[in-house]
This record gives C-alpha cells, structure tokens and sequence, in this order.
C-alpha cells in the first residue's frame, strides 16, 4: 500500500510523465466544451442549477472585466467639490454648527412622534373569516356549526387555561401556537429570538386580537430584556412591540421586525 | 481484532454538494405529481413523505461520518496520540460533534415541520411548509460546512497513513535526523522511502516488512528528533515520540559516529539519554551507523566514554529484562548502511531480541498455562548408541548415478549439426519430432489441400496418353465427316425450311434486342447528372441547336419528353393539345386555349427571378450557396409538412380517438362521421 505522499515522491524521482503537460493543457482546453456540453444536455432541475451557476460566473466575471476596464479607460473627471470638503489645514477647525444641531433634534423628535404610528408593513392583505376559521361540526349528528378552530398561528399566553371543551366556541390548536420569535432589530441588522409577551394589534379586527392571532402585520410585543436595551432616562427595557412580517402559519415560524 | 485501516472511510462531501445530493434524492425518489383536488389528507401526507425522506437522508448521511470517524479514545493509545498530534484532537472532537449537533437540529426541524403540516389546509400552504422545512434543513448543513471540509481533509490525510499494526512483532528506528535510519529500512524492507542528504527527508512515519526466522516483522522508519524539551518538538518530531511511546518494539537508536549528520556524538547521546525512559522495558540496540566513514576504534576517547555509558544504559534494559548482565551481545552494534557490512547482523540482532522477549513475556503471562499442557514434541530416548543411517542397496546407488549421468548428456540439435558437417550443411528435420501412433509414419509425405480437395485425388498419371487418345479419336470422326446432330435443312420440306428459317430469324433478334437494352440501361435519353452538373443538356438547347441547323426540333423535344423520367409512370394525358401543337395550330385562331394564351404573356412579361438568384443583402456568396441554404430549408420542412404541422412550434396532439365518436347511441350518422 502506498503511504505518505507517495505521488510526490514519484514526481520527486522521476519528474512527471512526458505527456502530463500537453494532457493537462488539453484537458483545461477541452473543459470549456465539456461544460458547454453539460450546460446543452443537462435536463431539468440539474439543468436549471447549472444555469444558475454558470450565471453566476459570467456576472462575476463581467463584473471584473468591467473593473478592470474602469481602470484603464480615461474618463472626464469631475470638478465638483463636495459638501463639507475642506483642505487639510482647516481639518480639525470646528465649524459652528450648534444652532443647525438643535435645529436638527427638534426635526428629529417631530418625526418620532409622527413616526409612532408609522409601521413597517403599512398595508395589510385583509383575511376573511372563512379563511381564518374552520367550521367544526358537532352535536350528535353534526348538525351543530357554531365551534370553529382558527387555521392561522397563534399566540396563547402562558397562564392561558382552557373553557370546557363543550363550550369552547374557538379552539387554538396547540400544534399552531407559537411561544418565540425571530425578531429583527432594524438599525443593528441582526435577529434574536424573542419570546412573545402578547398581541398588541391584529390588524383584521379585535377579535382576532383577543384570539392571539398572529397574521402578517400582527402587532406583537417581545420580551427584549436580552437585548439589554436602555431608555434615556437609564431604565431596562422589557418589552418591545414589533410587526409580524411573514405568514407565520406558511413558514412555520414568527419573523418580525422590532418598532423603534 | 480492530483493524486500523483509515482507507475505507467514505468520502465526506462539501457543504454544497451535501445539499445537492441530499435533495436530488428527495426529488428523485419520492412522488412529484400532486394536484389541488386531492383529498387533503393525501396532500399532506405527500409532502410530509417529503420533509421525512429529507430528514431520514440527512441523517444517515450524518450518521456514517460519526460512525466511520475513529474514536480517539476507543482506538488503540498509539492512534489515538498519532491522531492528536496530527489533527488536534480538540478541533476533531469539535467537527464531530457539530456533525452531531446538526443531525439533532434537522431532526428537531423534522418533527416540528411535520407536526405543523398536519395542520396544512391546502395544498399551497403545505408547500409552503415543505419549502421551509428543507430550507431550514439546507441552513443548517451550510452553517457546518468548515467542519466538513475539515473532516474531508482529515479524511484523505489518514488514509495515506502506514497501517502500522500495534500489537505485532515491530522494530522502531529512531535517532538523530540524517543518520542513515530511512537508509537502513530501504535495506531490509521494500519500503521505499525516500534518502536524502539533508535532515527531516523523512517527515512521517513509515512502515516496512521484513522476515526472519520464517516470521514477519514490522519496520517502522521515523522521522529524526532533535535533542528539546517536549514542548518544542514539532509535530514530524513528535510522531517518532508517539511511535516510541506507544508500540512494544525493539529499538534501534542509530548512532552516526562519523558525525557526517552534523551532530556531535555528545549531542546525540544527550539525545539518548533525555528519551531514555522511552526506551524502558524493550529491547535496546544501540546503532554505529557510517562505519566506512569512521570505524568505531578510531573515534576520539571522550567520544569512547559517552559510547560506552549508552551502551551501560541499554544493558540495564537487557537486565531488566532477566537477561545475564555479561551477555552483552547484540546491544552495541556497527554498520554502515553504505557498505551493507553489518546490516543484517543488525536486523537479525533486533529480531532475535524482539523474539525472545517476547515469547518470555508469553511464557510469564497467565493464558500460557492452558496452552502449554497442550503442547507435546515428542523425543524418542535413543535405545543404544549404535549409528542407524537409512539403507540404500548398492545397486540402486549405481542406477541413480547412471541415470543421473544419462539424464546430462542429452543430445542436442546442435550437437546433431556439428556431427552432420556444421552450420549451413547440415539441415535439421522438423518431421522427426511429429508425435504420431506410428513414427514410420513421420517421413511420410503430407497430401496437399486445395479448397477442400486432396490434390492427389485429381492427379492423373497418365492423362497425356488419354489426350492423345482422344485427338486421335476426333481427327478419325472428322475424317468420317459425319454432321448427324446438326440439322440440315436438307431433310425438311421447303414450308418446314422457311418456319425454321423465320424462327432462327426471330430468336436471332429478341437477342439482338435484348443485348441492346442491357449495354444501354432501358435505352432512355438520359444524361448523367454527373456530366451535366449545370443542367445544361435541356430540351430548349437541343431545340435550339436543331433549329440552327434548320431542323424542325418539335418531334424531337416531343419524344424526349415523352420519355422523361418524370412523365414515366403517369397515365395517359387528358387532353390532347399538350403534346400534338399541331392539332392546336389546327383550332380556331379565335378562341386561343388557355394554355396558348399563357405562352404569349409568358412572352410579354419580363422573366421572373429564378430562387436560386442572389440578390445583394440576402447574405449569400453564390447561388450554389443560395441553392443549397433552399434545398436545406425544404428538406427541413419536409417532415414536418408530411405531419401536417403548422410550423415548427406547433407540437398540437390532435384527439385521436374524439370521445362523440366513439361513444353513445348511433341514432344519425356512423361511426366516422356524425
């Protein structure tokens, strides 16, 4: 059995075969009509992976081909200075800005204000009723329609004990519920998962808010304790509303974008 | 019995083709035709088959690596130090268990995405689920593609480790670096590995095989240590440590006492003597290597000293051994590798030394006991001290020695031609070595065959003589002058004379015809193609030709068409005016035919353009190119024509068996048509 790097120690001694360098230009050679083969036979998903990868190549070597022209092509250069460009020696000066600071904090709080209300996901697809519940029959020869389970996810809070089931009119099936959520926070970039404190807003109707129904645009509050964020005057912040921002019930899980 | 074998592990595919292996099989071997109106509960159990079978894959998947990857802390000490010292053990243990963890993770994944489909109420929904299910299962393969191409690594690196089996008969080299070790194993084993003349040539270990007393040893070449402290060996240092730690082998520390390695022999006995405790309960042999260079007497009395305060040392295992503390043979030993004086007094040293420790150890251990009452030799007491060598007769004696003797002499071809007169006169028979029933047979001479016949068969001797007969025969005949067979018109009756005379006549010329219409292929008026590549033996040009000459050339085109291929075949003409111009030129001048009419403005007008014309802008260098670009658009469409398709996107299947006529009642109409 060989052992080590026995290849090398072949080459070492005797140098590569005569032909190795012309075989391995002809294979590099024939490689581009080989994948040109492939890229014409390949049928199906195989094919459409294909593409997508050779795509991807080309546009990355487009892209290259382009910078790489940038650089030796001549171009008009453009004059203009830009804003706040100062010279060198007037760098570390401080420009008196103070009134445009307040000016700005005062805009700024404007907006927060106005931006209360304003949500990620303004607009919502309403869900009817028939979509949202599911008439279950009952009674003994099912002749009984007022029982209905909800199809959506939902959130059920943890103290949440359940109304005899004869006379439980919404059932929530347990396998729908959802405790956690992957809650994006907009400015870090970053996701956590977080675990629901409640429904604020559903924005179909109050009942299904009182449900706990969780549907794109949900108004959710997340526990961000974690988070370790801090309000100006120095408390931890617990709680957070965010906006659901997927169909929780098609993904199988609750992503949602947190409201600062 | 483990066999330490790390070759047969299965390859470990990267993050990505992971991901495309796993769900190409999902698609594969799972269904993939669903439809909105089934049943729900056949839609979800559709696609939670898909979210299962992906799960299932991925897991045995995983499995196997976990599975195939040794354990280092099951395998035996030796591996499992080897494989640290290569690898890291922490970074190992690491992959695996990430391998590990993801396996959980799609597992989880599984069962929370099959829990939520049983509560899908449509099929896109299901879908939905099923797309992140496999997506999630795909992240999480991603996210531990660094552990898998880390284990790929590992993976080729130890399948190009020596199997070194641990527990067998095995001699250790070990020493300075460029002493002569990989020299030394080159020598006794067929290893080949490679000698250089410059330190660390050997930077893993090696192993060879070699034989002694009918049993086979195991030769392990390491790589060289340098006399540090533990902590800065590195890692090709520290697998001849591993290898010294681990295996029971006899050792052969290799001295250079030329000091050609560059190192002192001060040096190398610190080296000596700082991995002593290494060299604790196994056979020893201290090896001068490079003895042509220096011989052992000549080496300096300090360097004298330090050899013989090793050598003190390696007795003290002999004795630790049980062995007598006088018997120091085959502890110090001098070679040269070079010269091969010496090698395999050294080998036969180690072997014998391995051997009897042991098969001492054996002897000591407990399992003995059960063998050894086993174990008989039997030695028969001699009766008395009479001599009693076997008994050969005398005669038998001469026979052999005879029989020996004829055997040598045996004579050969060439003898035979030196006998017969040399080379060039004597010829040697191929014949009398045939093996026949009979060997008069061997000179025999062989029948000739031609076509299957024996030639012989036809030879006649004397076929002159019946020639000659039978000349003679027909001048005789001739001179008789009698023509019996021929018939002579003389017999007949002169009616009989003339039938015959008209049937001659008429035979003579069917034959005449028929010799015609063979030499001229079915006779008609054809041209090669192959001479008139340019059409240009048409009946315009003869019609031409034969009015300049003041011929009337109507008769002529005539019969050429008439018998043109094309026309061949075809039915007689409906009308008449096409052929006889005559008759038309007979009609009424008034009420022209339509045809007629036709030729006229066929005059008047300019001439169309023929198609193979080539107008500037249509892209062709010639109108052959023209011609053939045209002929290869008919050809193109001709199938599809005969299809009856529209044009080539049209791939309709019409109905072929309409359901209104092949089923209900036939009140009105028929089968066909209604």
């Amino acid at each position: 059995m060989p052992q080590g790097d026995y290849i090398e120690l072949h080459r070492k001694r005797y140098g590569y075969r005569p032909d190795h360098f012309e075989r391995k230009r002809k294979k590099e050679a024939r490689l581009v009509h080989k994948r040109s083969e492939t890229a014409q036979k390949a049928l199906g998903i195989k094919g459409k992976m294909f593409a997508k990868k050779r795509y991807a190549e080309k546009a990355l070597m487009k892209k290259t081909l382009a910078m790489h022209e940038e650089s030796s092509t001549r171009r008009k250069v453009d004059d203009d200075v830009h804003e706040g460009a100062v010279p060198a020696y007037l760098l570390d000066r401080d420009n008196t800005t103070r009134a445009k600071i307040l000016n700005n904090t005062i805009k700024q709080k404007r907006k927060e204000k106005a931006g209360k209300w304003e949500v990620p996901l303004p607009k919502v697809r309403p869900v009817a009723e028939d979509e949202m519940f599911k008439i279950l029959r009952s009674g003994k020869r099912k002749t009984k329609q007022w029982k209905r389970m909800v199809t959506k996810a939902t959130f059920v809070g943890p103290g949440f004990t359940r109304k005899p089931p004869k006379y439980e009119r919404f059932i929530r099936p347990s396998g729908l519920r959802f405790t956690k959520a992957h809650v994006t926070h907009p400015e870090l970039k970053c996701t956590f998962n977080l675990e629901i404190i409640g429904v604020k807003k559903n924005p179909n109707g109050q009942m299904y808010t009182s449900l706990g129904v969780l549907t794109k645009g949900t108004i959710i509050e997340v526990n961000v304790s974690e988070l370790g964020l801090v309000t100006p005057a120095g408390k931890v912040v617990w709680g957070k509303y965010a906006q659901v921002t997927n169909n929780p019930e098609n993904d199988g899980c609750v992503n949602a974008v947190l409201l600062v | 019995m483990v066999q330490y074998n790390f070759k047969k592990m299965t390859v470990v595919p990267s993050g990505k083709d992971f991901i495309d292996i796993i769900l190409s099989r999902t698609q594969r071997q799972t269904p993939t035709v669903v439809h909105k109106g089934y049943a729900i509960s056949r839609l979800r159990q559709f696609y939670m088959r898909k979210v299962k079978y992906t799960q299932q894959n991925f897991h045995e998947k995983l499995s196997t690596i976990i599975d195939e990857f040794p354990r280092l802390d099951d395998i035996h000490p030796f591996y499992g130090d080897l494989l640290h010292v290569l690898y890291n053990k922490d970074h190992y243990k690491l992959a695996l268990g990430q391998i590990n963890t993801a396996r959980n993770l799609i597992g989880k994944i599984s069962k929370d995405y099959v829990k939520l489909l049983k509560y899908g109420d449509s099929l896109y929904r299901c879908k939905c689920l099923k797309v992140a299910a496999l997506g999630r299962m795909c992240t999480v393969i991603k996210r531990i593609g660094p552990s898998l191409a880390y284990l790929e690594q590992i993976r080729q690196h130890m399948a190009r480790l020596p199997s070194i089996d641990p527990n067998t008969r095995t001699v250790l080299i070990c020493g300075y670096p460029n002493v002569g070790k990989s020299s030394f194993i080159n020598k006794i084993t067929r290893a080949d590995v490679d000698v250089q003349p410059y330190a660390f040539t050997t930077k893993s270990l090696f192993v060879g095989h070699t034989d002694y007393k009918y049993l086979r040893y195991q030769v392990i070449d390491t790589p060289g240590i340098l006399d540090r402290p533990f902590e800065d060996r590195n890692i090709i240092e520290m697998c001849s440590i591993t290898a010294l730690a681990h295996l029971r082998a006899a050792v052969l520390f290799f001295l250079d006492i030329s000091g050609s390695c560059g190192y002192s022999i001060a040096q190398q006995a610190a080296l000596f003597h700082s991995i002593k405790s290494l060299f604790m309960n196994k056979p020893l042999i201290i090896v001068c290597n490079k003895t042509d260079l220096q011989p052992l007497e000549n080496i300096s009395e300090e360097d004298k000293k330090l050899v013989t305060e090793m050598k003190a040392e390696a007795m003290k295992t002999v004795i630790g051994q049980g062995g007598e503390a006088t018997n120091d043979e085959g502890v110090l030993l001098t070679m040269s590798t070079l010269t091969e004086e010496g090698v395999i007094a050294v080998k036969n040293a180690a072997c014998e030394r391995l051997l009897n420790q042991r098969v001492e150890l054996k002897m000591k251990s407990k399992k003995i006991n059960d063998c050894l009452n086993r174990f008989h030799v039997a030695m028969p007491k001699p009766r008395d001290n009479k001599e009693r060598p076997p008994c050969i007769p005398q005669a038998v004696l001469e026979a052999k020695a005879k029989q020996a003797a004829e055997k040598e002499k045996r004579n050969t071809e060439r003898d035979l031609e030196n006998e017969n007169g040399g080379a060039g006169v004597y010829s040697a028979s191929l014949k009398k070595n045939y093996i026949l029933a009979n060997d008069e047979w061997k000179e025999d001479v062989m029948p000739e065959i031609l076509d299957g016949h024996n030639i012989y068969d036809f030879v006649d001797p004397d076929i002159l003589h019946r020639l000659e007969e039978l000349e003679r025969e027909g001048h005789r005949q001739a001179e008789e002058g009698d023509d019996g067979f021929e018939m002579d018109g003389l017999e007949l009756t002169p009616e009989e004379q003339k039938t015959l005379a008209e049937i001659r006549k008429k035979k003579s010329l069917l034959i005449q015809q028929h010799r015609i219409k063979k030499s001229t292929a079915e006779s008609r008026p054809t041209v090669p193609r192959k001479f008139d590549k340019d059409r240009k033996f048409t009946t315009k040009r003869m019609g031409r030709q034969l009015s300049k000459l003041g011929l009337d050339p109507t008769k002529a085109i005539d019969r050429a068409r008439s018998r043109s291929v094309s026309t061949r075949g075809r039915k007689r003409e409906r009308s008449l005016d096409r052929d006889d111009t005559d008759g038309g030129d007979a009609m009424d001048v008034d009420t022209p035919n339509k045809k007629q009419r036709m030729l006229s403005r066929s005059r008047s007008r300019s001439r169309s353009r023929p198609p193979t014309e080539v107008v500037p802008g249509e892209g062709f260098k010639d109108s052959a190119q023209k011609a053939k670009a045209l002929q290869k658009a008919n050809k193109s469409n001709k199938m599809r024509n005969k299809n009856a398709r529209r044009g080539e996107a049209d791939r309709v299947i019409p109905t072929l068996k309409p359901k209104h006529l092949f089923s209900g009642k036939r009140s009105i109409g028929k089968t066909q048509r209604r």
